[in-house]
């Protein structure tokens, strides 16, 4: 990800943000939470598996263009947030190609955070820089991260001291505010209270864009389908059904054999 | 899509086991070296080493550590003398750079797991920053051991210039050393706790406690396996006793820095896509 670009003179809409093409993506994962030397010695010449293949994804193809508001919905472990991470460059892809045409700003299920012993203004820098901001990218924004997030005089507290809604309105307003070309949202907008869910919806509402693009993963099926121009739904790894908002999700919802209910369209 | 075709910013691909495109890795590390540098101070500024007596905690320690093998010596050897204070101080002062780089860079990947899950960046960053921050808390070490010096009337000459080629295949040396510990503690995080065992060893293995040119004949092979004894060696001749260290072992300490260097990078590059899985 290189600095982040003053939007250009020409609109870039209906351009390809990005392209993700016949994309596979298979790992292998230690089953120990904690692999330790001790334990491997321990289980040696017992043959005993160390690691777990998973098969994440399996031959996605997606073009998202500028100016699409795309949200991702399926089940647990679809493929949803791997698919998020392999845009975002986190983790390779085992088979297949993806283009990125803009840079990226993530806000994935972690949240924002480096060193939860440092303060949230320690953290935002050093997540900025690793993210290739400049100092000064970082300082611009930095009042408006630290306004839009509400901490107040918690800004220099240390991160282990937040509250999750503290945690998660720190990850959102970072990640809105630096104004990338591509936003990837995974589950952010069911976290903090009533009020902040609100704003950030809100904010993401703003931040739609014709030379912008927008990668939203939720469970929250009503508010994909107010916010989305388009949905695709992940299964199994695997691209099920791409298109209209209201079709995929209701695809989707007999599919999973629900009927309609308020519990589901706020989450699953 | 527009008329012309567009070149997209990032690509990603499958990659096969080895090394990622070097020169565009050290462009994207480089383009962040400011990362280092505040991930360095905020460090600092947690561990309290940008106040006074965290600096001083500094000196202190070590200094009252070499007090103590001091009368350690004095009481079992039976010898004391300002030479060998200078010798067992200034030992010390460079074992802890290579003994700080170790342990801040053996759980640097671990504990930036958030932000390895978060964002794309080079992750050989995190063991460079330790090893950073282990040179920083060197430096006021190195002034307060000259200002030791002189007081204990250690002669003064030329040939001190030395110690800066050392203090460079020093920091080699505890760069590979972080990176490659860093890697393995990735796939057994158990190695942390070994680590003080490790160093402790390392210390006695070393030329400290005693001089290179004590050691009984038989004894000399140590430095063939110790990585530490040949740069210990030439760091004690040139900075304690002002005199010139052997070229053989200035060489043989630059192989091992940069043997160790080499393959805790090449390790730790080869196996950095595979991080954010394993962490």
């Amino acid at each position: 990800m290189s600095s982040l670009s003053v939007s250009n003179s020409h609109s870039k809409s209906n351009e390809v943000a990005v392209s993700v093409q016949h994309l596979g993506l298979t790992y292998t994962t230690a089953i120990d939470r904690r692999p330790t030397l001790k334990a491997r010695v321990k289980s040696l010449g017992r043959g005993t598996k160390q690691t777990r293949t998973v098969h994440a994804l399996n031959d996605v193809n997606l073009d998202i263009a500028y100016g699409q508001v795309l949200g991702v919905i399926g089940t647990n472990g679809a493929g949803k947030s791997s698919l998020m991470r392999v845009i975002a460059g986190i983790l390779p892809p085992t088979k297949g190609r993806v283009e990125v045409f803009g840079s990226v700003s993530t806000l994935l299920a972690l949240g924002v955070g480096f060193n939860p012993a440092m303060s949230g203004r320690a953290n935002v820098h050093l997540g900025g820089l690793a993210a290739g901001m400049s100092r000064k990218e970082i300082e611009y924004h930095f009042d408006e991260i630290a306004e839009f997030a509400e901490l107040g005089d918690a800004i220099d507290a240390p991160m282990r001291t937040y509250s999750s809604g503290m945690y998660a309105r720190l990850a959102f307003s970072v990640a809105a505010t630096v104004q990338p070309d591509i936003l990837i949202v995974d589950e952010a907008l069911s976290t903090g209270d009533a009020a902040f869910k609100e704003k950030s919806f809100n904010k993401i509402k703003e931040l739609r864009s014709e030379d912008r693009a927008l990668i939203l993963v939720s469970h929250a099926m009503a508010t994909l389908k107010e916010i989305c121009n388009d949905v695709a739904w992940l299964h199994k790894g695997a691209l099920v059904q791409r298109g209209n908002p209201s079709v995929v999700v209701d695809a989707y919802q007999e599919f999973l054999h629900l009927g309609k209910s308020a519990v589901i369209d706020e989450d699953l | 899509m527009s008329a012309q075709p567009r070149v997209p910013l990032q690509v990603y691909e499958p990659f096969r086991a080895g090394l990622p495109p070097l020169r565009k890795y050290w462009k994207s590390l480089w383009s962040r070296r400011t990362f280092i540098a505040e991930y360095s101070r905020s460090e600092l500024r947690e561990q309290h080493f940008d106040s006074l007596f965290g600096q001083l905690w500094l000196v202190l320690n070590p200094l009252m550590l070499s007090a103590v093998y001091f009368l350690l010596i004095v009481i079992i050897g039976g010898s004391g003398g300002s030479l060998r204070y200078g010798h067992l101080t200034a030992s010390l002062f460079l074992f802890y750079l290579v003994s700080n780089s170790l342990t801040g860079g053996v759980k640097s990947v671990t504990a930036g797991q958030r932000l390895i899950l978060n964002t794309a960046f080079p992750r050989i960053m995190l063991p460079v920053s330790a090893t950073v921050i282990a040179f920083i808390k060197f430096i006021p070490t190195l002034l307060v051991f000259i200002v030791m010096r002189t007081v204990l009337g250690l002669p003064f000459g030329w040939a001190m210039l030395w110690a800066f080629p050392v203090i460079l295949i020093a920091l080699i040396f505890s760069l590979g050393a972080a990176i490659l510990i860093s890697t393995i503690n990735v796939y057994f995080r158990d190695i942390a706790s070994f680590l003080p065992y490790m160093i402790r060893t390392l210390l006695y293995l070393s030329p400290i406690l005693y001089e290179a040119s004590a050691l009984k004949p038989q004894l000399r092979t140590l430095e063939h396996f110790n990585p530490l004894f040949t740069i210990l060696e030439s760091w004690s001749l040139s900075i304690v006793h002002a005199q010139p260290p052997h070229l053989s072992s200035m060489l043989q300490g630059l192989a091992w820095a940069l043997g160790i260097f080499l393959v805790g990078t090449y390790f730790f590059l080869s196996r950095e896509r595979e991080f954010a899985v394993r962490l």
